[in-house]
């Protein structure tokens, strides 16, 4: 459906995006991840027609953005960073001028548009100001505006910022009901985000491709080292001289004390033999271990962990040089 | 096009902007009307265009101060240019929303030649010829207009900017007695667009004017367009 092939984007002699390559299938839904000012809303603004690249080529849906804008247009809804919203205008006038905007023929306007209303749920607030509404209300506001139409591909940048918990869980619900059947890249930095709603992850950082993956082979790529979480009571200096005497642990730290037990923090690959041995050293020196749990690897591990390998690999590269 | 014409002249009237331009245009030309026709007892209109002009530069920069800055600020851009519809047609109905609350104001002033109709001897030829040079004129205006709030962001430096071209341009006939060099002189004349509209309050109708008026305004709404599309390619 979108084929981005070796995009450059220059601005002065700075690259925005370096080569950057990749596929968004018909009814897939792509996340981007990356840092702040990695390239994702570049690249974002660049898919739709806003910005000009330096070099390579985006199509979509066999259209290519500079032969043919309007086409490509016409096929993508778009929900900028800051949803472009005019603040002095009535929320249904808005929805209205959209609709108008993108010239869609549909057989009932109004039903059309108070389709889309009901989707994202905002209703109660049809007829006020945009001006008036909250952050909340203008995002969905922003995603409205993205969805009239009905276009086959959406474009989201960043759709959840700013808002609070409970605003985040709606708005993802209604990303995930509308990847049933569209093509949806949403660019993120909040990881949860990405792997609650998206097939594929790309990751980008400083205009560079890092990785792309499903959420889950993402998590495997990391290995199969866990993070535990022991609280052992008893002396610290002597719970840490058992940890470390175990070839399976490493990196342990003491990261907090509760009255005469310690909490530790360690990297594990141990079987289960060597887990027995662990809970009979610790038994021998009376010393119970009050919680264990084991500590996730969150995208946020891997995607710190791959953007910094990105970067120690670039800075070797450099000083081979 | 039609939405976005429609979108801006509504905005004229949700923001206090169209009111606050159609309050000081009424009330210059008033007072211009009554100083003028009622004041000297004439029936012709010349005079009272000559002072309207000079004014004119004062209030039409109002109306594009935020044509295109506005949108550039608050983003809104971005919804203009992913939709699908070309750059031309932006700027085209943006312009002309700007244009429909000027001639929201031209009509209610036709009442004074009613006036002088009615209760005078109304030279019509003259009338006419000198509404479409001031309608050609003010047109040119907006269109400067329009290009000076594509630059910038601030609607105050739009502005700013549109006042210091239409004052310089005023200038150009004080300026062009101080120049010996003939050439010089037809050049500075030839760029002042004061200057063209004297043809039409002797009531002439020729081309030359209309069309020096008509290409430049649509020189100017050209160069807004390239900005406009510049500024994707930065």
């Amino acid at each position: 459906m979108i084929t981005i092939s070796n995009l450059t984007k220059k601005y002065g002699d700075k690259y925005a995006l370096d080569n950057i390559s990749f596929d968004v299938k018909k009814g897939e839904v792509l996340g981007f991840l990356g840092p702040n000012g990695a390239g994702k809303s570049t690249t974002m603004n660049i898919i739709t027609g806003y910005t000009a690249y330096t070099d390579g080529s985006v199509t979509v849906d066999g259209y290519d953005i500079i032969e043919n804008p309007i086409e490509v247009k016409k096929r993508i809804g778009y929900l900028p960073e800051i949803p472009p919203l005019y603040v002095d205008m009535i929320v249904w006038d808005y929805l209205e001028f959209v609709y108008e905007l993108k010239k869609i023929k549909t057989d009932d306007k109004n039903k059309h548009i108070q389709d889309i209303v009901d989707m994202v749920k905002i209703d109660d607030v049809k007829k006020r100001k945009i001006g008036n509404l909250s952050k909340g209300y203008r995002q969905r506001v922003g995603l409205a505006g993205a969805l009239i139409g009905n276009p086959p591909v959406l474009i989201l940048d960043e759709p959840t910022v700013g808002l609070d918990p409970k605003q985040i869980i709606e708005i993802r619900n209604i990303i995930k009901a509308l990847g049933q059947e569209k093509t949806i890249i949403l660019s993120s930095h909040i990881l949860s985000e990405i792997s609650a709603v998206c097939d594929r992850v790309i990751i980008i950082n400083k205009g560079k491709f890092v990785a792309e993956d499903t959420p889950e082979n993402l998590s495997k790529k990391i290995g199969n080292s866990h993070r535990m979480m022991f609280s052992i009571a008893g002396d610290r200096e002597k719970a840490e001289e058992i940890l470390n005497s175990f070839d399976g642990i490493s990196n342990v730290v003491c990261v907090s004390s509760e009255g005469d037990a310690y909490n530790f923090e360690f990297d594990t690959t141990m079987d289960a033999e060597e887990r027995k041995q662990l809970f009979f050293a610790f038994a021998e020196n009376s010393m119970p271990i009050l919680t264990q749990k084991e500590i996730e690897t969150s995208l946020e591990d891997i995607f710190l962990e791959l953007t910094q390998s990105a970067e120690k690999e670039e800075k070797k590269d450099e000083s081979d040089i | 096009m039609k939405a976005i014409f429609n979108r801006e002249f509504n905005s004229y009237f949700t923001s206090m902007l169209g009111y606050v331009f159609l309050t000081i245009f009424l009330l210059l030309t008033g007072i211009m009307f009554y100083m003028v026709n009622i004041g000297y007892m004439t029936a012709s209109m010349t005079g009272f265009f000559a002072s309207v002009n000079n004014v004119a530069i004062f209030f039409l920069p109002l109306l594009t101060m935020r044509l295109f800055s506005e949108d550039r600020k608050l983003k809104t851009d971005q919804l203009l240019l992913t939709a699908p519809i070309s750059t031309k047609e932006i700027v085209l109905g943006k312009f002309f929303a700007a244009f429909a609350v000027f001639m929201t104001g031209v009509v209610i002033t036709l009442i004074y030649p009613v006036m002088l109709a009615v209760w005078g001897s109304l030279p019509f030829g003259e009338t006419i010829s000198c509404y479409i040079g001031f309608i050609l004129l003010c047109s040119l205006i907006l269109s400067i207009g329009a290009f000076m709030s594509s630059v910038t962001e601030s609607q105050i430096v739009a502005a700013v900017a549109t006042y210091g071209v239409l004052i310089f341009t005023m200038l150009l006939n004080s300026i062009s007695t101080y120049v010996s060099n003939e050439a010089v002189v037809n050049i500075l004349l030839w760029l002042s667009p004061l200057q063209r509209f004297s043809d039409f309050t002797l009531g002439i109708m020729s081309f030359e004017p209309i069309i020096y008026y008509m290409s430049l305004t649509g020189l100017f709404l050209f160069f807004t367009t390239m900005v406009f599309e510049r500024r994707r390619l930065r």
